[in-house]
């Protein structure tokens, strides 16, 4: 029995796919000059990995484990030319912008990692979900990161939104800084790195922080004890370490 | 290394394992899959075939919009087209499209692509020329420049593109169709000079080959359709 | 693995200090020399970056937990904001100085743990990243206007160009001689008659050429070097390396083709390349350890400007030829072991091995 609060917490944030296993670090790289470019190959790969996930753990049984990888990489090969295809066709000027990486979307080794290491042997159900909450973290990555580039680098916000997501999303489209000139280190890919860099040391920090504190509360917890200990518990416990 | 799948052990192998030892389950199972994904692929192309034609074509006409103006023709631009074969620094190996705008089937301008070279790859320009020569209006549709420093080029950045507008290679010389930094009319961009001179020799590359050309392009004969085309819609 | 005991004879920090300090004065003459031909706007300049740079040190110990007072004592900070000073355009606005120094304090030292732990020149990344992000500002060059002359500005609206940026770009904006020749050569002219209107060289030597206040005086920055290898601050391997292999690859080339490319004492006094050779590539913590190593590094940072400078992007290659062999370190330590353990002359190559070691 899968448990569905953990896989949506390993999704997310435990074991997020970039921030904690450095997977799929060159579509990050390569598309997150923007947020709305971000957003936009987060949730394609999204979409992805939910559609391929589901599939294998449906197949789960007939595949057998001689040709699971052509296999495996012949049903995400479809799925990412279904997604190309409806992309151009429905969002078409933000496939013009995207469009060499989500073919590539096929070599993320994400998605290969998810259906081999967890769709295989899950339901349907747990391997959707499964899907579903790595793309969201892997979304998350890439609109953090394109935001923080796009902010630095060329003073706007959700630029061109509208093209992601319709008109009505076009208040997204903020411009931060009135005037400002840009800098474009970090639209290069030179600056994608850089911002990684901040960003992996941001997840490092936050969880020192939570283990600091944990071990901060373990300790009030064990001196709580031993003052509501007598004299005589103590001496028979000895001195705690 | 498969040989052990040859010699089964009869007894303890579930049912669904002894159907996945045989040899001919795996190139089964593989090309079964294939199948089924090709055939999705396939409903898939035909599904969304005409709507990403009608994009592209979209795509196209907006960018012909922009140098030819929808108050000086009345023909559909996409199907009244003359292909040449043009030298290759000057487009695709394919040769070069012209698209003819026409007045009561008169033709009054013909736009087409011309490719420059500049800082980073190609920059692509529409061009739009009328039949006495001169120029009706150009614009960058696609390019790689550096942003802040040789996208100056685009119209929306600034008026640099628009230059052009009424030049001809008659009231012209060959001297002044050049950056100023080489001697020419043009200006160049702070700190950019490769972008523009890349855009200027395109532009008076593409019009002399107009020049040269202009009786097979302007050519009424050869079209299909006439004034009557009818503007696809997707 | 025998760590041997440092040497008596240094102390710790303060040695640093006394280095640093003979550093900064060799930089002197050519800093003033260039101040005086680019006038007020390259000194205010000048005075914020150096400033930025060590107030971004102090922040970063602060943040880090480190005694302020007594790391940024050690001078270090003020170099490393002095050596970008000298590789700005002289008149670029203050806020290129002050996030210059930020690349380079923070991005480019302190990211990587502190003094001595750093992969690449700091401020030599700075310059490079500012030279990507910002190319108006960063090509943007001026021709000489020293002190006393008609053409000089009077210091508000020298404070003026430094504050709110050049006015009027193109009234003022003169190519460096290694940008123009760039151009030029681009066009299909050859270069004899490039450099007659262009070039000279008693210009390049003393500096009253367009360029950063240390693409000046090569002459000034050659006696600095000079001052700090008699003084066995900088041992000779690295210069003599560097300039050697630059040298004789113009030579080769200028003899094959004299039309497209330079002689060999053109390209030893234009650009940065002495300030780059001398004061730059030398950097301890960023070049090889022992002898040898200093000498391929010399010699690779020699050819890979050499290479920049005639086929490159972009005509001056200083900056990048040192990122790229600052790479290759490592690489180059591993494989070329000094013979004898401290048997370095210099005393700040030992203080930053000892850093090196943890």
């Amino acid at each position: 029995m899968a448990d569905y609060r953990q896989i949506m917490r390993d999704g997310i944030w435990e074991n997020n796919a970039v921030l904690v296993q450095m997977l799929a670090l060159c579509p990050l790289l390569a598309v997150t000059s923007t947020a709305t470019n971000g957003l936009g190959m987060g949730l394609a790969t999204t979409a992805v990995l939910l559609t391929s996930n589901l599939v294998v753990s449906a197949l789960r049984n007939i595949i057998s484990n001689e040709v699971r990888i052509p296999v495996l990489i012949l049903l995400i090969a479809s799925i990412v030319t279904l997604v190309d295809l409806g992309m151009n066709a429905f969002m078409h000027d933000l496939h013009k912008v995207l469009g060499l990486f989500i073919p590539l979307i096929v070599t993320n080794c994400v998605i290969l990692a998810r259906a081999e290491a967890f769709a295989s042997r899950q339901s349907p159900a747990a391997a959707s979900l499964d899907g579903l909450m790595t793309g969201l973290g892997f979304t998350l990555v890439l609109v953090v990161l394109g935001g923080v580039r796009e902010i630095i680098g060329s003073g706007t916000l959700f630029s061109h939104a509208s093209l992601l997501l319709g008109n009505s999303f076009s208040f997204l489209d903020i411009t931060l800084i009135e005037g400002y000139r840009g800098f474009l280190l970090m639209i290069l890919p030179s600056g994608g790195f850089l911002a990684l860099g901040f960003l992996l040391a941001g997840k490092k920090w936050l969880d020192l922080r939570k283990q600091d504190r944990e071990a901060e509360a373990t300790r009030r917890a064990k001196i709580a004890t031993i003052n509501a200990m007598s004299d005589e518990e103590i001496m028979q416990q000895g001195e705690p370490s | 290394m498969h040989e052990p799948n040859q010699i089964k052990p009869p007894a303890d192998s579930k049912p669904t394992g002894g159907i996945k030892q045989k040899m001919a389950y795996h190139p089964a199972l593989l090309g079964g899959i294939a199948l089924i994904a090709g055939a999705l692929l396939v409903f898939a192309d035909a599904g969304t075939k005409g709507e990403i034609a009608a994009r592209q074509a979209e795509d196209l006409r907006a960018s012909l919009t922009q140098v030819v103006g929808d108050d000086v023709h009345d023909n559909a631009l996409l199907s009244d087209t003359i292909v040449l074969h043009a030298p290759l620094e000057f487009s695709d190996a394919s040769g070069v499209k012209f698209y003819r705008a026409r007045k009561d089937g008169k033709v009054v301008a013909a736009a087409f692509e011309v490719v420059g070279m500049g800082y980073s790859g190609e920059i692509r320009i529409m061009m739009s020329v009328q039949t006495d020569g001169t120029i009706m209006g150009v614009r960058v549709i696609q390019h790689a420049e550096t942003p802040g420093l040789g996208d100056k080029i685009e119209a929306r950045k600034t008026d640099w593109i628009k230059r052009f507008t009424g030049l001809s290679l008659g009231n012209r010389t060959e001297a002044q169709w050049k950056v100023k930094k080489d001697g020419g009319e043009f200006d160049q961009f702070s700190g950019a000079t490769i972008t523009p001179r890349a855009v200027v020799r395109a532009v008076h590359k593409g019009l002399a080959y107009f020049n040269a050309h202009r009786a097979e392009i302007l050519d009424t004969k050869t079209l299909p359709g006439g004034p009557d085309a009818e503007v696809p819609h997707g | 693995m025998i760590i041997p005991p440092s040497s008596p004879h240094i102390a710790g920090p303060n040695s640093v200090q006394t280095v640093m300090l003979m550093v900064l004065l060799a930089l002197l003459p050519g800093t003033m020399s260039g101040i005086y031909q680019f006038g007020w706007p390259a000194l205010f300049l000048f005075l914020i970056t150096s400033a930025s740079a060590v107030a971004f040190e102090a922040t970063c110990l602060k943040i880090a937990g480190k005694p302020v007072s007594f790391f940024c004592m050690d001078l270090s900070a003020l170099v490393t904001g002095w050596l970008l000073a000298m590789t700005l355009p002289p008149w670029a606005p203050w806020w290129i100085g002050v996030l210059g120094s930020f690349c380079a304090i923070v991005i480019g030292k302190h990211v990587f743990g502190g003094l001595g732990q750093n992969l690449f020149n700091p401020a030599m990344l700075a310059r490079t990243i500012l030279l990507v992000s910002f190319p108006l500002e960063m090509t943007t060059w001026i021709a000489p206007r020293p002190f006393g002359t008609p053409q000089s500005l009077d210091v508000s609206a020298g404070w003026s160009i430094t504050a709110n940026g050049i006015p009027n770009l193109d009234a003022v904006s003169s190519a460096s001689v290694l940008g123009h020749v760039r151009t030029e050569i681009g066009m299909g002219h050859q270069l004899p008659d490039i450099l007659v209107s262009m070039y000279d060289p008693v210009a390049s030597a003393v500096g009253s050429i367009s360029g950063s206040l240390g693409e000046t005086s090569a002459v000034l920055f050659l006696l600095g070097g000079l001052f700090l290898m008699a003084k066995k601050i900088i041992s000779w391997h690295i210069p003599v390396a560097l300039l050697g292999s630059v040298a004789v690859l113009a030579a080769i080339f200028h003899l094959i083709d004299p039309l497209r490319y330079g002689d060999p004492l053109f390209h030893l006094l234009s650009g940065g390349l002495m300030l780059g050779a001398f004061f730059i590539a030398t950097d301890p913590v960023t070049s090889p350890v022992s002898s040898m190593g200093k000498i391929v590094f010399g010699a690779g940072c020699g050819l890979l400007l050499f290479i920049i400078r005639n086929w490159g992007g972009y005509p001056e290659g200083m900056a990048f030829a040192v990122l790229l062999m600052n790479a290759a370190t490592p690489l180059i330590d591993h494989y070329i072991k000094p013979r004898i353990y401290g048997h370095e002359g210099s005393a700040i190559g030992r203080y930053f091995r000892q850093l090196k070691r943890g």
